[in-house]
């Protein structure tokens, strides 16, 4: 193809992604550099905007502890995802009959919003009301019986669980034709030369899918970089309880809608530059990490 | 975030909707299976079968509950959150679409993320083809500038949005909508979609070339069939998330007649906040089409993604 | 063709479009004239009064012909961002329903309401309301409070009467009560903790009389005390020391939860707000509900009566981009009568701002005339969300670290204080 045809080809996308993604996005991050009067625009502001976020309060506390959780979330959610997915896949291999079946329901949380998520999440943990405590307690798990979601000290991971639960589907599936993609003769050809299960599983399965493991910690990054329903709709705006569950765009909402300051656009600007930043630094880190993994594999 | 089928690595053979996944099935010839059947039994045998279909209950147990807490009087509810559905009551379905407006919601819920899903689908489609075939380094610099797009917290720059959208007569209006997660959905589809055009042979397009087809018929008639699990894959991932989304609507829509499913359910839950069995008809309303869907589309899914995957 | 061109040409056709929208930027309005009559949207975050609304805008359509009031709401946890983008949008709100205090000093400062001095006349309402109108800057009135709100612990009569226990007038008396409901097995104080905003109330109610209610606004805003008071420390103590006659874990309790504690006749009494009243009731058609005022826990400082609460909330105010600045103001005028303040009351079931309103409901009348006697303001609410940390943010989240012990009553008052200091700024 050549490049005048490539270029009309892409135009289109490239159209729509600028005016409506890259354009707003980009003025997001101009805002970050500008004084604020409420929604009225005033001087260049330098990098007024992002001392603040390390100097000020509330963002002297908040911030770190908000990034904190960030990268908690992310790391919980790498051990947890990883370890279930590739067991469930692992076991669901060769399970002709009710492969797709079960593939079908873990992936099923995925279809419900976020929101509503948490809502039935926290139903189900209340301590008042909630059957998961109720049970732990017939079955004399008593001391189990905890505040869940009223405790900072679980409540992060309540959080993580039910992240990890309701996007385990897609793990499962990607892990699952990763394994397909293993050639049967390799593991075979082991098997033959008196390895264990465990290890051809180690020396010979794994290595091919460090691939696909690769691209789901790059996207788990993302998405753990820019939580925000999950959290939201289980400990509002503010993370309950007592920050626990505070996450950088919780912290970016609270500062751009509930706090009422006049200069709320511009602080909370430069927290969305800042998260962005962390982002693609964080991604782009990865993605070299990865590469030359797999050159060192393949070669 | 959106899980992809990533396949860092090529594929040597089309991206086929059944190619090897492994499944030991059949095709092999007789000799091989033969000694492939102790090969092909599950891992882990009757006590991962339990522990797999326990798992899958526990993955339905919420859903389920909002099912059955849908079927119940609201009084029930409130006195005991986690009875038994009986007996069956439907009040609440009544309530939620006739009170509710549903009806309508459900109509701009389709129109917007049908519209958003067929447009970003068709522009990253040809992109994508561009970006994979095209030797020029602008190309690269491109694919790296959408794929940029995957990091973009698009729901930060909210108020910018809406500047953009005032500006331009576009609040208030369901098309806007549509091209606002039409365009968000560009990185991603590009990103799953490159990657399978990359896999396809290129002699492929040599014959087509050959053969007097355009560029334009090279691609519509012979390079988009054979990504077509891929696609399916694109669309379904962007419909759920557009689907369930309530800030943009929130913010962008001011018209009741306009809302979407999920801002209309915010609006139902505000006016119903004590109603919980008609908040619960409201969301199985909401979630049913995707349950549908899903359902429907699993099996291009599942192949698209181990398209993807194989080697 | 040379690909340079098409690149450029291409490149062109981009930034041409971009330039295009970008010299859109929010300016101009276009008007909503529908033939001879004015169409005035108003906007609110009361979802569940639109019906009321409704019928109080009919009442002043019929005595202003040409006229038609919208009321458009939306829900209340997104109102803020409906807010901000609406009011800097060109297809805003004629009347928006603002925030107070604090909350409205961003509204304020991007230019977006209209000053209403010598178009309203607040001088006979309360002082602590009418701060609540006004910029902090210019100390002019930007909006016309619609209700008061107060701090209350509602209470199940029936429940009382079942259990003999009397509505108590000291402190002894109100934790034998408490423990008589603990006895039993029911609840006393249904506390939701795991929604920290709810906490600042709570304390409001359980302990305002312990630090001393007015005359510590006064001293606090004047800069002769500040949280670190032995007796501000004590009240926050008061919150501990009554943890036990709340849910067990209470910081998982959400507040939703603990309503239905009290509607669903697992509870005794419940701390909350005034604008909690019409929820209960829904909650719970059939129960008795009554409120009374916390008697002064023990070492108050003397002379401290019971006290409630108050602060002002849900403003109207005028759309400095309306095409229809007069019409807008004129229904704002209308907000600050008689008439309207009745029609709250009737209707919106809350307690209006405006003086010399009469209440059919009981509960409702009993809470206008306890703050009426013996009222107080929400400090933290009316003197300390003028900057950021705010004073309610840091009490609530300091008073879930109370209750999961993880800091003492001291610490929590010490963090308040020096959170709040950071940007105030006391009055001499």
């Amino acid at each position: 193809m050549n490049r005048r045809t490539g270029l009309l080809f892409v135009t289109p996308a490239l159209a729509l992604f600028g005016v409506f993604v890259l354009y707003p996005m980009v003025t997001a991050f101009s805002y970050a550099f500008y004084d604020w009067q409420g929604t009225a625009r005033g001087g260049f502001a330098g990098l007024e905007n992002f001392t603040a976020l390390f100097t000020r309060a509330p963002f002297t506390t908040d911030l770190p502890r908000a990034l904190l959780h960030n990268v908690l979330f992310f790391v919980g959610t790498m051990l947890v995802q990883n370890t279930i997915g590739l067991t469930v896949a692992f076991l669901l291999h060769r399970r002709v009959r009710t492969r797709r079946a079960l593939q079908t329901l873990y992936a099923m949380p995925y279809l419900v919003s976020p929101i509503v998520i948490g809502y039935l999440w926290t139903l189900l943990l209340s301590p008042t009301f909630g059957p998961v405590n109720t049970l732990l307690t017939k079955v004399g798990l008593e001391s189990w019986a905890l505040p869940w979601l009223g405790d900072p000290d679980t409540a992060l991971w309540v959080v993580i669980l039910v992240s990890v639960w309701q996007w385990i589907g897609f793990p499962v599936l990607l892990y699952g034709a990763a394994l397909g993609g293993v050639p049967e003769e390799l593991s075979e050809a082991a098997r033959v030369d008196g390895a264990s299960h465990a290890q051809t599983f180690r020396r010979v399965t794994f290595p091919l899918l460090v691939p696909a493991i690769g691209t789901v910690s790059v996207l788990t990054f993302i998405f753990a970089m820019e939580a925000f329903a999950l959290p939201y709709a289980f400990g509002g705006s503010t993370g309950n309880p007592a920050g626990s569950t505070d996450f950088i765009s919780l912290l970016f909402y609270r500062t751009a809608f509930d706090s009422g300051a006049t200069d709320a656009i511009g602080t909370s600007s430069a927290l969305a530059t800042l998260l962005f930043v962390l982002i693609f630094g964080g991604a782009y880190a990865a993605t070299a990490v990865l590469r030359r993994h797999e050159r060192r594999i393949t070669a | 975030m959106s899980v992809v089928p990533a396949g860092i690595g090529t594929a040597d053979e089309p991206a086929d909707v059944t190619p090897a996944t492994g499944d030991g099935g059949p095709g092999s010839g007789a000799p091989r299976r033969q000694r492939a059947r102790g090969r092909t039994a599950p891992v882990g045998g009757r006590t991962a079968s339990v522990a797999l279909w326990v798992y899958a209950a526990f993955a339905l147990v919420p859903l389920l509950l909002m099912l059955s807490s849908s079927f119940r009087s609201n009084g029930d509810l409130i006195s005991n959150p986690l009875g038994a559905p009986w007996p069956l009551s439907f009040d609440a379905y009544e309530e939620a679409w006739t009170a509710g407006n549903f009806a309508t919601y459900f109509g701009n819920s389709l129109l917007v993320t049908l519209g958003a899903v067929v447009l970003s689908t068709t522009v990253a489609t040809m992109a994508s083809y561009a970006l994979a075939r095209g030797r020029s380094r602008i190309f690269r610099w491109l694919e790296s500038l959408f794929l940029s797009g995957l990091m973009l917290p698009i729901h930060l720059a909210i108020l910018p949005i809406f500047y953009l959208f005032d500006g331009v007569g576009l609040v208030d209006s369901r098309l806007g909508l549509a091209l606002l997660y039409g365009a968000s959905g560009v990185p991603f589809s590009i990103f799953v979609l490159t990657t399978f055009f990359r896999q396809l042979p290129e002699e492929l397009e040599e014959a087509a070339t050959l053969d007097g087809a355009s560029a334009w018929q090279t691609f519509s008639r012979i390079m988009v069939p054979l990504v077509r699990p891929a696609l399916a894959t694109v669309a379904v991932f962007r419909f759920v998330p557009i689907w369930n989304d309530f800030l943009f609507p929130l913010v962008l829509l001011r018209d009741d007649a306009k809302y979407t499913l999920p801002v209309g359910l915010t609006q139902f839950f505000g006016e119903n906040a004590t109603n919980y069995a008609a908040v619960f008809a409201g969301l199985v309303i909401t979630t049913l089409p995707l349950i549908a869907l899903f359902l429907v589309a699993t099996r291009q899914i599942v192949a698209g993604l181990t398209a993807g995957m194989s080697k | 063709m040379t690909t340079r061109t098409s690149r450029s040409r291409i490149a062109l056709a981009l930034g041409a479009g971009v330039l295009a929208l970008a010299a859109c930027a929010p300016s101009s309005s276009s008007g909503g004239d529908d033939g001879d009559g004015t169409t005035l949207t108003v906007w609110s975050w009361r979802v569940e009064d639109k019906a009321a609304y409704d019928k109080i805008f009919d009442v002043y359509e019929k005595s202003h012909p040409g006229v038609t009031v919208d009321f458009k709401p939306f829900k209340a946890t997104e109102y803020n961002k409906i807010l901000a983008t609406g009011l800097a949008g060109k297809d805003g709100p004629d009347v928006p329903q603002v925030r107070s205090y604090g909350q409205l000093q961003g509204t304020v400062a991007a230019g977006s309401l209209v000053p209403l001095d010598g178009k309203v006349d607040l001088s006979s309402w309360d002082e602590n309301v009418v701060a609540s109108a006004k910029g902090k800057e210019d100390g002019k009135i930007y909006s016309v409070p619609l209700a008061r709100q107060a701090t209350v612990l509602f209470y199940d009569k029936k429940m009382f009467s079942d259990n003999g226990v009397q509505v108590p007038t000291t402190w002894d008396q109100f934790i034998a009560a408490n423990e008589t409901f603990l006895k039993k097995g029911i609840t006393p104080l249904a506390v939701g903790a795991k929604d920290d905003w709810t906490l600042p109330i709570v304390h409001e109610v359980l302990a305002g009389a312990r630090f001393g209610g007015a005359d510590f606004q006064e001293a606090v805003t004047s800069g002769a005390k500040d949280f670190t008071d032995p007796d501000f420390v004590a009240s926050v103590e008061v919150l501990k020391q009554l943890e036990k006659y709340m849910p067990k874990s209470v910081t998982g309790v959400a507040v939703t939860d603990a309503m239905t504690l009290f509607t669903s006749g697992k509870a005794a009494m419940y701390p909350g707000g005034s604008y909690d009243l019409a929820t209960l009731q829904k909650g719970n058609p059939e129960m008795e509900i009554g409120v009374m005022q916390v008697p002064p826990a023990s070492g108050a400082p003397s002379g401290a009566t019971g006290t409630t609460a108050g602060w002002a909330d849900g403003n109207f105010a005028v759309n400095s981009k309306s095409p229809h600045q007069e019409e807008a103001t004129e229904l704002v005028t209308w907000m600050a009568t008689p008439e309207f303040g009745q029609l709250v009351a009737d209707e919106v079931k809350q307690i209006s701002a405006v003086p010399g309103v009469t209440y059919s409901d009981p509960v409702l009348k009993q809470v206008a005339d306890d703050y009426d006697k013996t009222g107080s303001p929400y400090l933290l609410l009316t003197d300390f969300r003028y900057g950021t940390p705010t004073g309610t943010d840091l009490l609530g989240k300091g008073a879930q670290e109370l209750f999961l012990g993880s800091k003492d009553a001291k610490t929590v008052s010490t963090e308040l204080n020096s959170g709040v200091m950071t940007w105030f700024e006391p009055t001499s």
